[in-house]
């Protein structure tokens, strides 16, 4: 496998403000590594350096084994590579067909109006000025616009905020698709879930720092924590077997169990422990260690803000 | 890279997007510059004669000129950057001059068609003669249109939003046109201010053009204001090349 993206001790200021505090990974080709942060961790910044939008402060950075602060570099790396910015805005008079001509003629190659349009559900929207688009209509041409010159990279800023469920579906389908045709894709994001679903990799960013880098899966059994089952039922006590399990706690007529174990045969032997008992079960749930659960154990806060 | 078919697809989308489809604009564009001679060869004579009509002519042709370098350039400039699509064009293979040759070129489309249309009102109800050489003519326009694109283009790369390039611009545009000869004969000033207004690049391109286009005079008879107006050009180039910031 070789490397499509090197970023090597990034730092990036603003005034006195660090936004990217020393940031460093590397992106195999033909995988998805997802960014995953809260709003200001640093990752549009990140990926703004990649793309020669913005200069760093320090470090270096390759893509594709070319330099975005070099402007002869960045010149050819700009047709290999597609971009969805956070919240483009495009001309509010320009309708969806003149703004896929235009990219099209950006690039030098044949306009696929139809087709994009399709791919991104808007093909029975190409008269549509902007002005008359949704904000999830305009992300989804956005995406289009990254999509159609089939680049061999792509950057996706927060691709799906703003997005309705449709708009969502439609860019997974997409992502999943490109990776199929081998692309590498950089992707930023505050949704666990669609960092979760769509990354082969992830790296936690939290002011301007990587705080964990691995798989989904790999951050989940690391810093996820046990998986839990609970149960209420009256007259419920672990017997012997099930205290092996792992560590129990009651609180009033609730007995949880904390396992490293898998779950789901803990949670069948506690049944049948019960049923042995006599007793009945009032209430039962188990919870798997999520994505997000390890995000809270990194970074000592949920991703979204509190709610005010 | 097809760089023809780049610049032609632009072009054509800044003439829909900023043009066609904004009634406003072509208001703006097309019927007030006539409003303006109308309405001045009224005021600033008594009774409408060709000679103050003649002044006002290239006089107009003149100032529209200066705002599409400082509005159509400059504001525009700063508006795309504040709107982020200078930022989304940037990250695309489109050299930058091809940008920017396509947002002139349409700046200059439109400018032929202010000239062509007050050049026939003049003639048609105020007896303007176009006397000048057209190619001098043409070659004058496209000096200042130059001159003043370029110096346009520094507001749009210094200012940091649309409002404060608005501001900027109105403050040059609207005195400008006052005191470059456009509407009012600055002979009217005393002597030492008419000549300091005549070290204002505006007033340079607008009497040149006037003094060729109704004036009866040869375009040699500029050669030194036409190269000074060269010399801002180069300046206004060089400073808007060196400052000019995409996001």
């Amino acid at each position: 496998m070789s490397v499509a993206i090197a970023v090597d001790g990034l730092v990036k200021r603003y005034g006195a403000v660090e936004a990217v505090a020393g940031l460093s990974f590397s992106v195999e080709a033909g995988t998805i590594f997802g960014l995953l942060g809260r709003n200001g961790a640093g990752k549009t910044t990140t990926l703004e350096c990649c793309i020669g939008i913005g200069k760093p402060t320090s470090g270096s950075i390759r893509v594709l084994g070319l330099d975005p602060t070099q402007p002869r570099d960045l010149s050819g790396l700009r047709r290999r590579i597609g971009v969805q910015l956070q919240a483009t805005s495009l001309p509010e008079k320009a309708n969806v067909r003149e703004v896929l001509e235009l990219y099209a003629a950006y690039y030098s190659i044949p306009p696929r109006v139809k087709e994009m349009a399709e791919r991104v559900g808007l093909a029975d929207k190409l008269d549509r000025q902007m002005a008359q688009l949704s904000g999830g209509e305009q992300q989804r041409l956005a995406l289009a616009l990254a999509l159609q010159h089939d680049p061999d990279v792509l950057f996706l800023d927060e691709p799906t905020a703003g997005m309705d469920a449709f708009g969502r579906r439609i860019l997974w389908t997409e992502v999943e698709r490109l990776r199929a045709g081998g692309k590498t894709i950089v992707l930023t994001t505050h949704y666990i879930e669609e960092a979760e679903r769509l990354s082969d990799r992830i790296c936690m960013v939290q002011r301007g720092k990587i705080v964990a880098e691995a798989t989904p899966a790999d951050l989940v059994a690391e810093y996820g924590g046990a998986a839990t089952v609970s149960i209420a039922a009256d007259g419920f006590v672990p017997g012997a077997a099930l205290e092996a399990l792992g560590t129990w706690t009651r609180t009033g007529a609730e007995w949880k169990l904390a396992t490293t174990t898998e779950p789901g045969l803990a949670l069948a032997a506690i049944v049948t422990h019960a049923n042995e008992l006599g007793t009945t079960i009032t209430a039962l749930d188990m919870h798997r260690p999520t994505l997000e659960d390890a995000f809270i154990a990194i970074t000592g806060e949920t991703i979204q803000e509190a709610a005010l | 890279m097809n760089l023809a078919r780049m610049f032609a697809t632009q072009t054509k989308m800044h003439f829909l997007w900023y043009f066609r489809r904004d009634g406003e604009m072509m208001f703006w564009t097309l019927a007030m510059p006539v409003f303006f001679l109308v309405l001045f060869s009224f005021a600033f004579s008594n009774g409408v004669t060709a000679k103050s009509s003649s002044f006002l002519v290239p006089g107009i042709i003149g100032a529209q000129v200066l705002s599409s370098g400082f509005w159509g350039v400059g504001v525009m400039l700063a508006t795309f950057r504040e709107k982020h699509l200078l930022r989304r064009v940037y990250i695309t293979p489109m050299p930058a001059w091809i940008f920017f040759a396509s947002l002139v070129t349409y700046r200059v489309g439109l400018l032929a068609a202010q000239a062509i249309i007050l050049i026939a009102v003049g003639a048609l109800l105020f007896h303007v003669q176009i006397t000048g050489n057209p190619l001098s003519i043409v070659a004058i326009l496209i000096l200042g249109t130059a001159t003043f694109v370029s110096l346009g283009t520094i507001i749009g790369a210094l200012a940091r939003t649309t409002e404060s390039a608005n501001n900027i611009a109105s403050i040059l545009t609207v005195p400008l046109a006052f005191l470059s000869d456009a509407y009012v004969p600055i002979d009217r000033f005393p002597h030492a201010v008419s000549a300091a207004l005549r070290l204002l690049p505006s007033t340079e391109f607008i009497e040149t053009f006037r003094g060729v286009a109704v004036g009866g005079e040869p375009i040699a008879a500029f050669a030194v204001w036409l190269t000074v107006l060269g010399l801002w050009t180069v300046a206004g180039t060089v400073i808007s090349a060196r400052t000019f910031r995409w996001v």
